[in-house]
């Protein structure tokens, strides 16, 4: 265990020696959060309740969504992509490290890091404007939002690892990379509740994974989703996670099998 | 099966699809729609052995086969055919114990965190490799003093010169003390005074821990400094493997007279001597038959004014130079 510890202080280390990146990376969250209150805050100007959410439940949304960010979508599979084009990951294919624990120990350094810059953040846009805030009243909401959480990043990771092995047959995974992001964000909920989208395109994006990373957990916190639904989601995720463990284990079998090594 | 620090290669064959771009802008354009492949035979048919201990040369020009052999002993790429052992593991399986006593170094690669100092990428393999504190702290302390690192493990290795950042990795490389250790170009870009002292730097590892080293490397002074035996490879096919001095006596029958004479030289003399090299006015290079040095020497005497006078072998660079011509 202390080998993945090692790899996780190490990262962690890694991050802060770019200090201006993480610094600008701060400042661009804050303005996102007040840009978003700026603008839900004219769209509810004279209504109390749209597309299903209350005021507070909205703007809980938004900042939740920060949040909820930093610890689903922080990953290095950006860095993995570009050690298999350079050949850097033969260093650690060499050594007797497991390169999936390698991967999650790195993710949960820049995970932990950016949770506590979120939560910071959120702190800090708090102070500046005043933002009336929902808190689930169940219990029950809270554990069942904790269960949602943890199946998300489960779900994330092993979605990106997929992506990132794309990188074993391609030099040119920028492209590819681009578009599912691109896409994740829009289908995640990660710009606007997906409630905003016809009622016919939101069904069919409540079964595609995506909607399982950001806007079903949030929802579970905010108590709209509840009983009944709340299982079907949960089954979803675990349908999916099944699926993307399933495709990661088959593309990094196929890809460290054809993998050149190459540089040098 | 033992598992000592052995390598065993038998029948080894490794071919590779390339994707080919035909030429120019419209060359670009067919990529986009038809990938083109064509098949590299890397690496054909070759069969050797190394003992426990032995310190191997692995010669050949660029794009003979030698990286593709070294990373399918490493246990990175699969061959397409024959068999390899490494200590008694196939490599490719990437089992723990083979790792654990493995270490490979390549001259362009690098397994230092780039913005961190050395330090940070030691611990990680002390971790990884279960190096009791102890033992870490003792084997820290002498490598960096070998080395003289001293100074340099709190610089982020970007920071490093090229000659820092090989020392620092060859640190890494062999905290563990693993009992096979290759290595890819490890003098690459070096200065003399570095190379000199890398050099004595594995040939002690070497001496000290018994353990196998193959080294690659198109420095012939690394090759002539460290290794006793030598394996030539071309076109993905070994040419020669055998000891470095024996090489020089099936490749090399000539050696190599140099003088200087205190009159000019007349060259059509000198051609009745031996091969002439190089005639610049008082001093010459002829190349003579091995068995008849002595008596074109009694001849030189007698017909020259000898100011000086050198016979030596012919520079190992030379010798390779033929052994490829040869094939």
């Amino acid at each position: 265990m202390s080998k993945y510890w090692a790899v996780f202080s190490l990262s962690v280390q890694q991050q802060f020696y770019h200090r201006a990146s993480f610094f600008l990376e701060r400042l661009r969250s804050i303005i996102v959060i007040i840009v978003f209150f700026a603008f839900w805050s004219a769209v509810f100007e004279g209504r109390d309740h749209l597309l299903g959410y209350s005021r507070s439940q909205m703007f809980t949304y938004i900042l939740g969504m920060n949040i909820l960010r930093a610890l689903v979508y922080s990953d290095k599979t950006w860095e993995l992509m570009y050690e298999i084009n350079t050949g850097k990951i033969s260093s650690y294919l060499m050594r007797p490290i497991s390169y999936v624990g390698f991967c999650l120990s790195r993710d949960a350094a820049d995970k932990s890091t950016q949770l506590v810059s979120a939560v910071l953040e959120v702190v800090v846009a708090l102070w500046i404007i005043k933002i009336p805030l929902y808190f689930p009243a169940h219990p029950a909401a809270l554990l069942g939002f904790i269960l949602a959480l943890g199946l998300a990043v489960t779900l994330y990771f092993l979605m990106s690892y997929c992506v990132a092995s794309l990188a074993f047959w391609t030099s040119e995974s920028a492209g590819p990379r681009f578009c599912f992001e691109l896409f994740l964000e829009f289908s995640s909920g990660a710009f606007f509740p997906l409630d905003v989208l016809p009622r016919v395109l939101l069904t069919v994006f409540s079964v595609l994974p995506f909607a399982s990373l950001l806007y079903f957990p949030l929802n579970v916190f905010l108590e709209r989703i509840e009983g009944v639904y709340f299982w079907r989601g949960i089954g979803i995720q675990i349908f999916w996670i099944a699926l993307f463990a399933w495709a990661a284990r088959k593309l990094w079998k196929k890809g460290l099998k054809d993998y050149g090594a190459e540089g040098g | 099966m033992t598992s000592d620090g052995s390598l065993r290669v038998k029948n080894l064959t490794k071919t590779f699809q390339v994707a080919v771009k035909q030429p120019g802008l419209s060359g670009a354009f067919r990529f986009l729609f038809k990938k083109e492949v064509k098949t590299v035979h890397a690496v054909q048919d070759i069969s050797f052995e190394v003992g426990r201990g032995e310190l191997v040369g692995f010669l050949g020009p660029n794009g003979a086969g030698k990286t593709t052999t070294l990373k399918i002993l490493s246990g990175l790429l699969y061959p397409t055919e024959g068999e390899v052992e490494v200590m008694g593991h196939v490599p490719w399986k990437r089992e723990k114990d083979f790792q654990m006593n493995f270490s490979m170094v390549m001259g362009q690669r690098t397994q230092l965190w780039w913005d961190l100092p050395a330090r940070e990428t030691l611990v990680l393999n002390q971790k990884i490799f279960e190096i009791p504190e102890n033992v870490f702290q003792e084997r820290r302390a002498q490598i960096i003093e070998l080395l003289a690192l001293e100074n340099l493990m709190d610089i982020p290795v970007k920071k490093l010169s090229l000659g820092e950042r090989m020392k620092a990795e060859l640190a890494c490389a062999i905290l563990h003390h693993p009992k096979v250790l290759l290595l890819d170009e490890p003098t690459l870009g070096l200065d003399l005074v570095m190379q000199k002292k890398l050099r004595h730097f594995i040939r002690d590892y070497n001496r000290e821990t018994g353990s196998t080293i193959l080294l690659t490397s198109h420095n012939m002074a690394d090759v002539e400094e460290l290794c006793d035996r030598v394996i030539i490879i071309d076109g993905g096919r070994i040419l020669y493997d055998g000891q470095l001095d024996k090489i020089v006596e099936r490749y090399a029958p000539d050696k190599l007279i140099t003088l200087t004479s205190s009159a000019p030289l007349d060259i059509n003399g000198l051609r009745s001597l031996g091969r002439v090299i190089t005639h610049n006015g008082t001093s010459a290079e002829i190349e003579v038959p091995r068995n008849q040095v002595s008596g074109v020497m009694g001849r030189l005497l007698a017909q020259v004014p000898v100011v000086d006078l050198a016979i030596e072998e012919l520079p190992i660079e030379e010798i390779i130079r033929r052994v490829f011509l040869h094939k």
